[in-house]
């Protein structure tokens, strides 16, 4: 048993993880859930020896555990699994598994590539993998990538192994197979513990839940009698009044403000036809690569088309560019957070107003313009910032993706298009995100969204379009009374 | 909402003492040139006069205009080899033309410099050919046209109107510094107070999230080496009237001195951020070097040794490189 007592960790002068006392056991399936800054992946990396704890001990079997480094604890039986993707796409998944022992496979003073990709084998089918050690790490998917991650950390030989937030990155079928590799984990007798802000994952696998809020343990609950609601409750520190969700807009009517027509794109996806209306929000779902993201693409002007035709407004759109959409009055919110959202060097400031900027390059920057501007987006979002001038790379990952937000509403788009709004916030963020594109939708902002989270595609929107293998499957006029298992047959 | 943020950073200052560290890198740049002003001043007697100090910034006028152009290429996460071999270009058309147009043959030197950059940046922004190649190839090619004109021998200027350029002083200041002075005020606006400014820095901190955010990025790429261009011009111009002449070796090797001031002016070359100020205070602190290592009397054989290693120490202390976990 891997137990953790009074642990904390302080950054500066902030405590980030106050006396915070776990037990892991073998054979155990923990899930660690709390809002985005409660300290999760603090606690996992603390007792990875990733990062150092101010205070506190830990005992693993009744002895001392102090590992002074992530090797250390290793050797102690204790892994972790990042939440980004580690893996060398240029050298083979043998070598990604046994990356931290290539030292054990010399023979002669050359690497024994017999015995390398043997052991490899048998970590890839110890937790029932789809793929061979010779393969190419280039034709795998996020999920196949993550085994690869799962099978290194059991090279080590570990006892206990730990999730930072594993399936932030994966789509459904992917994280659906990162589950399907812990349970066999929990078979094998291996202590299990994961961060996530997916409840559903929490609540299909994990045997106990541990709570933590604002970087102190709120308790420790067995998974079998503990409801959602309950849950968010522990979680938040309130109620979800009225749940997750703001109530649906009625029916609306009037001329469609983007109108596609059999509109094929240059990535191959197609034949496309969508209409969008003033206040709507339509939700995309599919798998990851079905189209949607390439639909988004189309109308922000990151993708080509190559045939077909977009109406905006009335007049035909073609936009060069992203350039061409912003200035039309389209705003998007791309996937990937730090890689496409943000500049996580520049201020919150310098962020929000990114998109927003006088169209004339030398023209003065207008500094009051842009501090209102930002101020603005901050206030109405709720952006939590110790100014307008921290760095975003600092914020929480529901704080920079509010970041994101604003700095398309800054532009008052009339069409905001978002690609997966949410993805790694927690739910306190989450409900607040939602509730201001709802409230800006009701404004008369159109929304076209794609959406890997479920609930959040049947929550939010008001019309559900489903997508497989480039075209769309299934249109649904109304979200209301839609349920998960109706929608994903038409995503297989 | 000020209030909020005022407060907020109020109590950011007190919550992390250890960002003081932080805040006393970036005044490094400022303490070795201080140290150096006061190292060389007890050493030698002629070095903190007035006249030096002039002549200080006479000698440095050029590398300044021409490191004030490359502060904008490496804050965009480029970088430009070519800048020794535009200002020689742009040096040997104010030659060649300084007989015949005098003063006039300002205008000539910096069309080419913006040409030489047009090129540079349209092969880098719509060729799509990366910087350091582009700028390795046409460091080649704009000193082999120099070379080809020269075959070797030098063109010298005797125009007086044109030499008063360097050798000219107005209200006591020499035309030089002050042509330097209003190009380092020119720069440090365009690159702070301007939308133009804003966007060379979101390409280096995320080119495709400054793609995504509806920044026209070619545009911009080629704007910033149009303005190296232009500076380079404006350089070779000061060049060409301080050497009197224009040959086929001048400025040669000035892109090693240029990236050295930048940097050391607390630039990193991954972009994205860098300050005009602290250019100026690199090319100062090589400048001061320079001149008080030859004051002093440091055989020249040693001074290249000790210019080096000023140049890794001031780059170790000025950069945070706890943050940075990759370093290429």
């Amino acid at each position: 048993m891997l137990s953790a007592l009074r642990i904390s960790k302080d950054y500066g002068a902030s405590c980030v993880l106050r006396d915070v006392s776990v037990d892991f056991r073998p054979g155990e399936v923990v899930a660690i859930v709390g809002e985005n800054g409660a300290g999760k992946s603090t606690l996992l990396k603390v007792l990875a020896a990733i990062v150092a704890r101010t205070r506190g001990e830990a005992t693993l079997d009744d002895r001392v555990y102090a590992p002074r480094s992530q090797r250390e604890a290793e050797r102690a039986g204790v892994a972790l699994v990042f939440q980004e993707l580690n893996v060398n796409p240029a050298v083979s998944v043998a070598e990604n598994v046994m990356l931290g022992h290539l030292g054990d496979y010399r023979r002669f003073g050359l690497l024994d590539w017999k015995r390398l990709r043997a052991d490899a084998q048998t970590m890839l089918d110890r937790i029932g993998a789809d793929f061979a050690a010779t393969d190419d790490v280039g034709g795998l998917d996020l999920g196949q990538i993550k085994t690869i991650e799962v099978a290194r950390a059991l090279a080590t030989g570990p006892r206990f192994i730990f999730f930072d937030e594993s399936t932030a990155f994966l789509n459904r079928s992917e994280a659906q197979r990162l589950m399907g590799v812990i349970r066999e984990l929990r078979i094998q007798g291996i202590g299990v513990a994961f961060v996530s802000h997916h409840l559903q994952e929490v609540f299909e696998i994990a045997d106990r839940l541990v709570v933590l809020k604002d970087g102190s343990l709120v308790g420790t609950y067995p998974a079998d009698g503990m409801t959602e609601d309950r849950l968010y409750e522990l979680m938040v520190g309130r109620e979800m009044a009225g749940g997750l969700f703001p109530p649906k807009a009625g029916e609306i009517t009037g001329a469609p403000i983007l109108k596609i027509d059999g509109m094929m794109t240059a990535t191959g996806t197609g034949p496309i036809d969508l209409e969008i209306r003033h206040g709507e929000i339509v939700g995309i779902g599919g798998l990851k690569g079905s189209g949607g993201e390439a639909i988004l693409g189309a109308v922000g002007g990151s993708v080509r088309l190559s045939a077909g035709t977009m109406m905006w407004r009335g007049a035909r759109y073609s936009p060069a560019s992203p350039q061409d959409a912003w200035r039309a009055g389209i705003g998007s919110l791309p996937g990937d957070r730090t890689g496409e959202g943000v500049i996580t060097d520049f201020s919150v400031l310098e962020n929000v107003t990114l998109a927003a900027r006088p169209s004339w390059a030398l023209a003065l920057s207008d500094g009051a313009r842009m501090k209102t501007l930002a101020g603005e987006q901050v206030r109405s979002l709720g952006i939590r910032t110790e100014g307008l001038d921290t760095p975003v790379g600092s914020l929480s990952g529901g704080n920079m993706q509010k970041v994101v937000l604003g700095k398309c509403l800054a532009t008052s788009p009339e069409l905001l298009l978002l690609n997966n709004p949410t993805r790694g916030v927690d739910v306190g963020a989450k409900s607040e995100i939602y509730r201001v594109i709802r409230s800006l939708a009701r404004k008369g902002m159109a929304v076209l969204m794609v959406t890997e989270d479920l609930p959040e595609l049947l929550g939010l929107s008001d019309r559900v379009l489903v997508t497989r293998k480039g075209s769309i499957s299934k249109a649904f006029d109304s979200a209301a009374n839609l349920d998960e298992e109706e929608v994903v047959k038409w995503m297989m | 909402m000020d209030d909020v943020v005022a407060s907020a950073q109020k109590q950011r200052r007190s919550r992390h003492p250890f960002r003081s560290v932080d805040r006393l890198r970036q005044w490094f740049p400022l303490a070795l040139l201080l140290v150096l002003c006061l190292a060389f001043g007890t050493l030698s007697d002629r070095f903190l006069t007035v006249n030096n100090g002039l002549i200080i910034l006479q000698q440095s006028a050029v590398l300044l205009v021409a490191a004030l152009a490359m502060t904008f290429v490496i804050i965009s996460g480029s970088i430009d080899l070519s800048v020794g071999s535009m200002v020689a270009l742009s040096a040997l058309t104010a030659a060649a033309l300084a007989g015949s147009m005098g003063i006039w043959a300002i205008l000539p030197a910096i069309a080419v410099g913006l040409l030489c950059g047009a090129v540079n940046g349209a092969l880098f922004a719509y060729g799509k050919i990366p910087s350091f190649i582009v700028t390795l190839g046409t460091l080649v090619i704009f000193r082999g046209i120099v070379l080809l004109y020269t075959r070797g021998a030098p063109v010298s200027i005797t125009d007086r109107d044109f030499l008063g350029l360097y050798t000219g002083r107005t209200a006591g200041i020499p035309n030089t510094v002050l042509l330097a002075l209003a190009a380092t005020v020119l720069a440090a606006v365009i690159l702070n107070h301007t939308v133009f400014g804003r966007e060379v820095r979101a390409i280096g901190g995320g080119e495709r999230v400054a793609l995504l955010s509806g920044i026209n990025v070619n545009r911009v790429k080629f704007g910033i080496f149009l303005l190296c261009g232009g500076l380079c011009g404006l350089a070779g111009l000061l060049q060409s009237a301080r050497t009197m002449a224009a040959t086929a070796q001048l400025a040669q090797g000035l892109e090693l001195d240029v990236i050295a001031a930048v940097v050391v002016g607390g630039t990193p070359l991954t972009g994205g951020v860098g300050r005009i100020r602290g250019t100026v205070l690199g090319v100062l602190i090589i400048a001061i070097l320079s001149n008080g290592m030859n004051m002093t009397g440091v055989d020249p054989y040693l001074q290249n040794i000790v210019k080096g290693l000023v140049l890794i120490a001031a780059v170790f202390l000025t950069i945070d490189r706890s943050k940075i976990l990759i370093i290429k």
